[in-house]
């Protein structure tokens, strides 16, 4: 079933046991795993089925610190969320970005990889993913991985039918929560604003916070403040280990031979470091995608090379006079080491038109990110130099220390962070079935309960922990 | 004192230790180049073999 308003749903008497906040991929892959096993579900959806500009004002906000995408810019309020323009890139996160560094403190998760392996399965339906290949050592520093582009599934588009035939779901579009109320030990409701006002307070046995990974922690740190702490007793961590993937133009290669890794359908080959040399390094996970450069850019780099490496560049010109593609550009995007002092805040000056303070993210990239960016480059081209797959050229700013341009990718739009997952309530606000600490019927999906963030998109992982947190739900649920 | 030295005049060993040092220096004025190393410069990250 899916409704238009709040009005509409409220004349149906339906009675659910557990109510979602939020469409996205996070709450929609939560919502299907429960209405399979025949429990009847509301989710609650802010915006409606098509992007607005009124509801996309929601979403304003501020950022402190590093330059980063306005805040209603890089992710969509509105039905399927922010899966309505995701690019479609997979991967899980690696079994070593689970487990805790000696060398970046607050790394570590309180699962391991295995503990989300079951659900993949599921995940590959759902994302409409081929298998993964498993990853192959190009040196003991480097490995070649495999980021696979799915068709983008468009959640709200994939599964509106779906839904609406559904007698378990109830999909109730245009209805925001604006505030979750609680005891300290029970979420006690959540505060509704629809049609552009007040729509009174909902009551489930289980709530499920799913709003996205930086809404996540706007809505918990508003209501805890209004509920006096009644929402997440232990907020020290709220908000805060907010993580993004940073990406930058790294570089550029010749390559000895293009076809020795083989590129995607987007010209994409992509390079991770192994856990041996993070170690050694004592740098944070990243990914190097080396992309095909047009034939203008192979030229200028040879003419380049030519300068500092003469037998080198005769080979290359060698290779360009049989017009053989071997050139690339190397883009960079790593993990930031969590943080507490990147971190999400309520605005003290600004608020949206239901009167909930916007977010102000104060974010920072840390001195162990800027060495793991240049070290990592130094450590992929050392492999390929080593093993003569090519050459590498490290763009300037970076081996000088320059500064971060601005006119480039910046970042993944993953948010991550914010709610973590731990097992010290003093560094973690849920616990590794996804419940806030100290209640007994609160919940939270989405990246904002990542603890690291590893070098991959976030999205497949997301989808994997949410057929868990469905699965576990399931069974309390029906207990 | 060996036989070998013991049969050398007087002035021959002096040349031969005057000649010492200066060898030595010629041989630290060529160190011995491995062409695999991995060098960085201008930004590129190269085999030593690739200079030449
Ligand atoms: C341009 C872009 C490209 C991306 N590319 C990739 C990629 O290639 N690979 C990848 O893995 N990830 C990618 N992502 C990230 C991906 O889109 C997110 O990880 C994913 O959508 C998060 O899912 P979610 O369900 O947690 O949150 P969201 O998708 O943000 O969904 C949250 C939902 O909650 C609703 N909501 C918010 N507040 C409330 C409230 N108070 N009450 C009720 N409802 C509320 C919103 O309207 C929304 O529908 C990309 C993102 C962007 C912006």
């Amino acid at each position: 079933m899916i409704f238009d308003s709040y009005e509409a749903y409220k004349q149906t008497g339906f009675k659910p046991k557990a109510c979602i906040l939020g469409s996205g991929p996070a709450g929609m892959t939560i919502a299907r795993k429960l209405g399979t096993a025949g429990i009847p579900i509301v989710v609650l959806e802010a915006g409606s089925r098509e992007f607005s500009e009124e509801s996309q004002d929601f979403y304003r906000g501020k950022t402190v610190g590093d330059f980063y995408f306005d805040l209603d810019i890089t992710r969509l309020r509105f039905m399927g969320g922010s899966s309505n323009h995701w690019a479609g890139w997979c991967r899980v996160l690696d079994k070593q970005d689970f487990e805790p560094k000696a060398w970046a403190p607050d790394t570590g998760w309180p699962i391991s990889r295995a503990d989300i392996e079951p659900y993949l399965g599921e995940v590959h339906d759902i994302l409409e993913l081929p298998a993964f290949r498993p990853d192959v050592p190009v040196s003991d520093d480097i490995r070649w991985v495999q980021l696979i582009k799915s068709p983008a599934v468009r959640f709200g588009e994939k599964y509106a039918d779906e839904l609406d035939k559904s007698k378990n779901i109830a999909v109730v579009l245009n209805t925001y929560a604006t505030e979750l109320t609680g005891d300290g030990k029970r979420i006690t409701g959540a505060k509704l604003w629809s049609n552009g006002q007040d729509a009174g307070t909902f009551s489930a046995d289980y709530f499920v916070a799913c709003t996205g990974g930086l809404e996540n922690s706007r809505l918990l740190l508003w209501s805890n403040e209004r509920s006096n702490g009644g929402v997440v007793p232990n907020a020290a961590a709220l908000g805060r280990y907010w993580m993004e993937h940073p990406t930058f133009e790294g570089g550029n290669a010749v390559l000895a031979n293009y076809s020795e890794f083989e590129v995607d359908g987007s010209n994409e080959a992509f390079f991770s470091p192994t856990l041996a040399a993070m170690e050694r390094l004592q740098i944070m996970n990243f990914g190097i995608r080396l992309i095909e450069s047009p034939y203008p850019n192979v030229k200028k780099l040879i003419a380049d090379l030519a300068c500092t490496a003469p037998n080198m560049a005769e080979w290359m010109s060698f290779q360009l006079d049989q017009r053989l593609r071997c050139a690339a550009q190397l883009y960079v995007a790593w993990e930031q080491a969590p943080l507490a002092s990147n971190r999400i805040e309520l605005s003290k000056t600004d608020v949206d038109h239901a009167g909930v303070p916007r977010i102000e993210l104060r974010w920072k990239k840390s001195p162990l990110e800027r060495r793991t960016l240049l070290e990592g480059l130094r450590l992929f081209g050392t492999t390929m130099a080593q093993k003569n797959l090519g050459r590498v050229r490290i763009d300037d700013w970076i081996s000088n220390g320059g500064d971060y341009p601005t006119n480039e990718e910046t970042a993944g739009h993953h948010h991550m962070g914010g709610t973590r997952m731990g097992t010290d309530v003093l560094k973690s606000v849920v616990d590794a079935n996804c419940k806030v600490h100290g209640m007994d019927n609160f919940y939270v999906g989405g990246s904002s309960v990542f603890c690291t963030s590893g070098q991959c998109n976030p999205t497949t992982t997301i989808t994997a922990l949410a057929c868990r947190l469905g699965e576990h739900l399931g069974k309390v649920i029906a207990v | 004192m060996s036989r070998f030295i013991r049969k050398m005049s007087r002035r021959a060993i002096m040349q031969a230790l005057i000649t010492l040092p200066a060898l030595s220096l010629f041989r630290s004025q060529q160190p011995v180049v491995d062409p695999d190393e991995i060098v960085e410069i201008n930004g590129w990250i190269l085999r030593r073999s690739d200079l030449a």
